[in-house]
């Protein structure tokens, strides 16, 4: 199964993040509970954990990016191999956990 | 923005665009020194003094007590014997324990010691209603305007806090500098190389043909949200100018927008007895010759209450400022 990291929500005032740090690079397993990604808000940081082990296929906005509440930031899938979809659209999200610090 | 101007920019958050200003003008000039109340390694309460004192040390960035007027009499000071200084009052509503040293001593003192002595201190504020209450959420800046002596800024972006904030650092006499509460959350392009921008220069931020709408801070885009709405509406083409400087304030801009579409709307969330629209519009009358057809938009003659639903009906909107146009221009 392939899913879509979305950015988290929602936070008070805010609308749009900038990404951080990638902490999972491609061709990686996110572990339960492992720390995938960190956000920058106005005013605090925000970690996004894995809540399902899955490998991270594709990242969509670097370091540094801006990115909405609610846009996807990354591919994840079950297995390393499965084929990549065109849309996202179908795609099921991530489970993640997330924390603003 | 043209793509041309885009590529010299980078988007960045409201703080960091006041610490980016900071810390180039910390760079450029040795005299200068930050006070405040957590202004030191916690960063500030906005998180836009961010890196300063890491990089700057303990004596140019300074954490002070909770003790206003003593923080502005040390800025005021330290300003006056060859320092430039920022201080940084947490709220405006705690300005009103700084007013003796800014008002009586920093606005004055040029003109008591016959051009001898300047003070070139910046008293940065963050003005606004967001959530806190009676005496936490004031915008003051009206009073500001009238003392002799002391300029008045207040950004709307990013981009402007940058190049207003640097402007500030660089004048020889006091600045008032007023950011919102509501703007802190906000990001926008900022050019990447040096830039200051002029003092007492307004900007039409939306040109329109039919009425002029004047704010400044967080209340600008207000204005736009209301512009794009009385167009959608009704039609109405309405100018918006972002006025960027309070004292010196720019009639001519305003002015030369009212000649061409006949009425102004002024919006503030300062009180409007005495406030920023009164003084705009009666100079207008002034230049003009007569009144043009005006309205001021403000919150309710009544303190903001830190309950959601009535600090609301306190505050201006979108929504007045769009009935008060068209109620003018019927």
């Amino acid at each position: 199964m392939i899913y879509k990291l979305l950015v988290p929500g929602p936070i008070d005032d805010v609308e749009q993040v900038r990404v951080l740090e990638w902490h999972v690079a491609p061709g990686e397993t996110c572990t339960l509970g492992q720390l995938v990604v960190e956000l920058e808000t106005h005013k605090a940081l925000v970690e996004v954990r894995a809540e399902h082990p899955a490998v991270l296929r594709t990242i969509l906005c670097d370091s540094g990016q801006w990115v909405a509440v609610g846009a996807p930031m990354a591919l994840l899938s079950d297995g390393a191999d499965e084929a990549l979809p065109d849309s996202l659209d179908a795609l099921a999200d991530m489970p993640l956990a997330f924390e603003v610090n | 923005m043209s793509a041309e101007a885009a590529a010299g920019t980078a988007r960045i958050f409201f703080r960091e665009a006041i610490a980016r200003a900071l810390a180039e003008e910390m760079a450029r000039d040795p005299r200068l020194l930050v006070l405040g109340q957590d202004v030191g390694a916690f960063g500030g309460s906005y998180k836009e003094f961010t890196g300063l004192h890491a990089r700057f040390g303990d004596d140019r960035v300074r954490d002070m007590p909770v003790a206003e007027a003593g923080m502005v009499g040390v800025g005021v000071g330290a300003a006056a014997l060859g320092h430039r200084t920022l201080v940084s009052i947490t709220y405006m509503d705690f300005l009103m324990l700084a007013l003796d040293p800014l008002v009586n001593y920093a606005a004055k003192a040029r003109f008591k010691t016959g051009g001898r002595l300047r003070v070139p201190i910046v008293v940065k504020t963050t003005a606004g209603a967001k959530g806190q209450g009676v005496a936490h959420s004031q915008c003051i800046e009206a009073w500001m305007m009238g003392v002799p002596g002391l300029t008045v800024l207040a950004p709307s972006t990013p981009a402007d806090a940058y190049g207003l904030l640097k402007a500030a650092l660089r004048h020889d006499g006091p600045v008032v500098f007023i950011d919102h509460k509501r703007l802190f959350p906000k990001s926008g392009e900022v050019p990447l190389a040096d830039h200051v921008l002029p003092i007492g220069a307004a900007c039409v931020v939306r040109a329109g043909t039919d009425v002029t709408v004047t704010s400044h801070g967080y209340m600008v885009h207000i204005a736009l949200e209301a512009a794009e709405r009385l167009q959608a509406e009704a039609g109405i083409s309405a100018e918006v100018i972002d006025l960027r400087s309070l004292a010196p304030l720019d009639t001519g801009t305003i002015a030369a927008s009212v000649a061409r579409t006949g009425a102004i709307v002024t919006l503030e969330e300062g009180q409007l007895t005495c406030g920023v629209g009164s003084e705009i519009c009666f100079r207008l009358g002034e230049i003009m010759g007569r009144m043009p057809r005006a309205a001021r938009v403000g919150p309710l003659a009544a303190p903001v209450s830190s309950n959601p639903v009535l600090e609301g009906e306190c505050l201006p909107d979108a929504a007045r400022l769009v009935a008060a146009v068209r109620k003018l221009l019927e």
